[in-house]
């Protein structure tokens, strides 16, 4: 009997919070007013196609801004055209979607937003006019919105002008997106061929002086003068392996001590585990250059550089530390800051960017120094990123 | 047993492991000359560390006590063990290499480029990681027993927390060359006292071990009971010493243990005289020397069924293993991989030749250890039992260090991958934190599994981990890596259809009685049912759903398969100083 | 280009590099395979096959072979009470035999498996 009652009670219980939560979850008028949901829910269908049209016009994107889009203008059909083809039908009455391109011709020559009368004659074929509407980025036309319905109206065609126009804010600011990386890749190109006309100076006149004291010193000191030059020019890839960035740094150093002699030494410790993980090219090497400027660099006493690469599970973790000058936190904070500044650092601003790109904001340049207490550079690389390979 | 030099070897090896973790014996080179400094791992140093990782609790003190209870059936666990690697070796090696992946996980996103596969993977990578590290934490607690008395949960510990200091103090402490000298460590361990072993049966008259007797005792012994058991006697055997048998209690000279079964009490301690026959725990098979000797012989339901199931768990299985798929990374390329997969196979195979002798003299020597259970302890014991003096103390020694350090190296291995994948796929957090928050996290579920876990042998437990694994992980490296037809929703199928209930399967054994039910071989060997359930449930789903193939499929394979001489992309001529060493200038 | 020569006659002096062999031919099938075009895609097919079945002869010859084991134990149980050196042919076979034979099968296998990647190589760069 108690058995029953429980089970009862236990039935009752579930019963009311199901009621409860039904209750709840039901419409509620009284929070927002009808302008306020109309404003809401519009931004949020436009902000729901905005991510995809920063993509570009390409099938795949469109496709998905295409739904939003439709559900903004409340259309039965709707296009999303580039410079040569839809790129994106949503909705019904698909059969139309050839015709797109015709009727574009003319808004793409005059930039303007034109109607026409398509007039099918299939039994309950929605398209019946279209109203297409210029994508413009920069003052090119780069594509068009068409929107299809039964009948022209005034409205559709007011509707149809905003949207395009919001659309092709959109696409602006995806140009833009793209110029900015375009903007990075250059830095890393320029940064490639950047090697100083001093380094290049100082390591000629270096090998020079050997030439007749030690010439087999120096054919070796060119040779690794080649083979870091070749590597720094290298066009293809952005990415390398870690063994292959320390091997040009190694050349690096080797050209620098012919340079410096028995002031510059040289400390490295490489644990083998992490020589395979692919890094960003040219990520260290600059660094290194950056040590021996500072560790160098206005001071008679020798200057010593430390280069670690150790295991660490699923990442590598190098530091570079030179014991010179130091720099001045405030100015490396700004250009870690993207400031640019030309004193702190070859390069460091860039290097940094590219690691936060490539592997999150975690894995910037951690940069530890003070003026005259040298300097300790530590980087941190995933040994497995999706999508990345030497 | 009571050994101070085994406790000496076990407290050197434990703390040897701690120094290394404190003071971060740096064997990466500290050089400045690059070339010797950043030379790659040979694989033959690679092998090694593989080896070292590989040889658990299972292999250095289970094989050798299952065949000591069971007999030659239980050499398909070397086998299997040492046959997972030419799977490994012909299936999957160089691919996987190729790929770029460092852990499991890594490999299911690099293939589907799916983060529901990968999350899947990285599920069932922790699960099979737990499960192998608690016959460890397990093993180390007999070994620690066996040696000094102390309780069974006290060497787990010491293991858990030796480890878990080594990874938080330092990071990654499974370097390479430790590794490697682990292996070669174990190596010794068991090999050299096998030597002395032999030596000390043939001096004894080299007395045949299959003959038609039930183990006898050799000497008078006393044997301590430290749980209730229940026993079976076939004959009637005389003994004496104090204790309660069958709920009475005994106590004096002269007394008689009836043929049939008895209970008797924890804290019982008999004296059982030379050349009486040794009664058996009940669980165990009871039967002759010669019988034991016979493969297939032993009965128990459905012998056939267990072997295949045991078969399919061991060769598919390894793949499977986190902390052997860490390793592959350390391979410069896929090339490179294959030789490290072909030496590993030679080094496992020298392994092997050692613990199934000390099974069979077991027979002979330690036969009081079929009426306690505690078979696993028979690497342990035999060496000071065979040998008289310091010499046999010194060998247990040994063997008690090298099993002590199977148990660290094992761990450690499993500890940081564990900690690898908890940190990236569970936690979300990189870094240095995130991966210290994991390793505590990841020895924490395991220590506390081994309380609720009853005493089922240690390579048992291996065993479940591997059928985890060849019934999920397998599927997804041998069809990912050779067939283009796999998709996203057949891989996450396939994994959890294998997975699952093999997971499921494993926890019912481990934790509910089944012994005596008739579907207990079912639960406890499941790989039989699950490895071909994961597989057909993989392709199947695949091929009903064939839109659903990842779109860069192709561009995977190429990465997967391309040989390194074809230097696609990565294309460079040989650098200048290279040919310089090679002297072509 | 010794210096001793006599200048005789004009000779055409270029950059080494010109008369270095480069890859001049336009579509090199190596090129095919990373850009995925549909004949480098039958290229790479063919590979994977090849690796394939290698490595599937290899695992079933040994594991197949290895596998018969139990059910000869089981239905011809005299075949267990051979005695190879006073030793039961069941403990030879899997206690000592089979690690011999792992390690054969695996050194075959990686030596076709490299001999097949040096001739796909060679195949797939002469074109």
């Amino acid at each position: 009997m108690t058995g029953l009652l429980a089970v009862g009670a236990i039935l009752l219980v579930g019963a009311a919070i199901v009621f409860v939560l039904w209750r709840g979850s039901g419409p509620r008028q009284d929070f927002l007013t009808e302008a306020q949901r109309i404003t809401f829910e519009t931004l949020h269908t436009a902000w729901s196609a905005a991510p995809p049209l920063r993509a570009g016009l390409v099938p795949e994107a469109a496709k998905k801004s295409a739904r939003h889009l439709r559900t903004l203008l409340d259309t039965p059909a709707l296009a999303l055209t580039d410079e040569v083809e839809v790129v994106a039908w949503e909705g019904l009455g698909g059969h139309h979607s050839g015709d797109t391109m015709r009727l574009a011709q003319e808004v793409f020559s005059t930039g303007r937003t034109r109607a026409f009368d398509i007039g099918c004659t299939l039994a309950d074929c929605p398209v019946q006019i279209a109203v297409v509407a210029p994508l413009t980025v920069e003052g090119h036309v780069v594509g068009v919105l068409a929107a299809y319905s039964r009948e022209a109206s005034a409205g559709l065609v007011r509707a149809t002008n905003e949207v395009a126009r919001w659309a092709s804010g959109q696409l602006e600011l995806a140009e833009l997106d793209r110029s900015r990386t375009r903007l990075v890749e250059a830095e890393v190109r320029a940064l490639r061929a950047q090697i100083s006309p001093h380094f290049i100076y100082n390591s000629l006149s270096a090998i020079a002086s050997y030439v007749r004291t030690n010439p087999e010193r120096a054919r070796t000191l060119l040779l690794d003068f080649a083979d870091f030059t070749r590597y720094s020019f290298r066009r293809h890839g952005d990415f390398t392996t870690l063994a292959e960035e320390l091997k040009s740094i190694d050349q690096y150093l080797a050209l620098e001590r012919a340079r410096f002699g028995e002031r510059l030494t040289v400390t490295l410790q490489i644990a083998p585990e992490v020589l395979s993980v692919t890094v960003p090219f040219l990520c260290l090497q600059p660094l290194v250059e950056n040590a021996v400027r500072h560790g160098m660099e206005g001071k008679v006493e020798p200057g010593h550089i430390q280069i670690l690469a150790a295991d660490a599970g699923a990442e590598a973790h190098i530091t570079i530390e030179d014991d010179g000058i130091g720099m001045d936190p405030e100015a490396l904070r700004r250009t870690l800051a993207g400031q640019v500044d030309e004193t702190a650092g070859i390069g460091l601003g860039n290097i940094d960017e590219r690691l936060r790109r490539f592997y999150g904001d975690d894995y910037g340049l951690v940069v530890e120094t003070a003026e005259g207490l040298g300097t300790k550079i530590s980087v941190r690389f995933p040994k497995y990123q999706h999508g990345l390979h030497a | 047993m009571n050994s101070t030099y085994g406790v000496v070897a076990v407290l050197v090896v434990a703390l040897g492991a701690m120094l290394v973790g404190a003071y971060g014996l740096r064997v990466s080179r500290t050089t400045s000359d690059f070339y010797v400094a950043s030379r790659t791992v040979s694989p033959w140093w690679n092998a090694s560390a593989i080896g070292g990782e590989y040889l658990s609790a299972a292999s250095f003190v289970g094989i050798a006590g299952l065949i000591f209870a069971h007999g030659p059936d239980m050499l398909w666990f070397p086998v299997g063990y040492t046959a997972g690697y030419l799977v490994l070796l012909t299936l999957v090696a160089a691919p996987l290499r190729r790929s770029g992946a460092y852990t499991l996980p890594d490999f299911a996103e690099a293939r589907f480029s799916s983060p529901l596969v990968r999350r899947v993977a990285s599920g069932l990578a922790i699960a099979i990681a737990w499960m192998y590290l608690l016959p460890q934490f397990k093993g180390a607690g007999l070994t620690l027993h066996t040696v000094t008395g102390a309780p069974d949960w006290l060497g787990g510990l010491i293991v858990a927390v030796v480890v878990t200091v080594n990874v938080v103090s330092g990071g990654m402490r499974s370097v390479t060359f430790v590794q490697a000298f682990q292996y070669w460590l174990k190596l010794t361990a068991i090999a050299v006292p096998v030597v002395f072993l032999l030596l000390a049966w043939q001096a004894h008259g080299g007395q045949r071990i299959n003959g038609p007797e039930y183990p006898v005792f050799r000497q008078t012994t006393t044997v301590d009971f430290d749980t209730t058991t229940v026993i079976h006697a076939d004959h009637d055997v005389a003994f004496s010493g104090r204790g309660l048998v069958d709920g009475a209690r005994l106590e004096g000279d002269g007394l008689t243990l009836t043929a049939g079964e008895h209970t008797i009490a924890a804290g019982s301690s008999f004296v059982f005289p030379a050349g009486a026959t040794v009664p058996h725990l009940e669980s165990l098979p009871h039967t002759t020397n010669a019988n034991w000797a016979l493969p297939m012989a032993a009965g128990g339901e459905f012998p056939l069924y267990a072997v295949y199931s045991l078969i399919l768990a061991t060769f598919l299985g390894t793949m499977g293993l986190p902390h052997v798929i860490v390793r592959f990374y350390t391979n410069p390329n896929g090339r490179a991989a294959r030789r490290t997969t072909l030496i590993v196979l030679g080094l496992l195979g020298i392994f092997y030749l050692m613990p199934p002798l000390y099974g069979v003299l077991g027979r002979l020597y330690t036969p009081e250890l079929l009426l306690t259970g505690d078979t696993d302890a028979v690497v342990l014991v035999l060496p000071s039992r065979m040998i008289e003096g310091v010499g046999g103390q010194l060998l247990g020694a040994l063997v008690a260090g090298g099993a002590f350090a199977a148990f660290l190296s094992t761990s450690s291995g499993l500890m940081v991958s564990l900690a690898g994948v908890l940190s990236q796929d569970v936690l979300k957090m990189r870094g240095v934190r995130g991966f210290r928050i994991s390793a505590g996290l990841a020895v924490l579920v395991p220590l506390a599994m081994t309380v609720l876990v009853g005493g089922i042998p240690v390579a048992d437990m291996v065993g479940l981990a591997f059928a985890v694994a060849a019934s999920s992980l397998c599927p997804l490296l041998l069809l990912g890596i050779w067939s283009t037809r796999i998709t996203t929703p057949g891989a996450v199928a396939g994994m959890l259809a294998g997975g699952l209930p093999a997971l499921a399967a494993g926890i019912v054994t481990i934790s509910a009685r089944t012994n005596d039910q008739w579907f207990h071989v079912f639960l406890s060997r499941p790989a039989a049912w699950t490895v071909p359930l994961g597989f057909v449930v993989m392709y199947g789903v695949s091929l009903m759903t064939p839109s659903k193939v990842p779109a860069n499929v192709n561009r995977v394979m190429v990465r997967l398969h391309a040989p390194e001489n074809l230097g696609l992309e990565t294309n460079e001529e040989p650098s200048m100083s290279e040919l310089r060493r090679r002297g072509e200038m | 280009m010794r210096p001793e020569d006599p200048p005789a006659q004009r000779v055409v002096v270029t950059s080494p590099r010109t008369g270095a062999p480069r890859p001049r031919r336009p579509y090199p099938a190596s090129r095919e395979i990373t850009e995925q075009s549909q004949l480098g895609e039958l290229y790479m097919r063919s590979l994977i096959r090849t690796q394939r079945t290698l490595g599937l002869l290899v695992v079933g010859l040994v594991a197949g072979g290895l596998a018969t084991l139990p059910l000869v134990f089981t239905f011809a149980p005299w075949v267990s009470r051979l005695q190879v050196f006073g030793i039961g042919l069941p403990w030879v076979l899997l206690g000592v035999v089979v690690f011999p034979v792992f390690v054969l099968a695996g050194w075959f296998y990686v030596r076709q498996a490299e001999r097949s990647e040096r001739q796909f190589a060679e195949l797939v760069e002469r074109s």
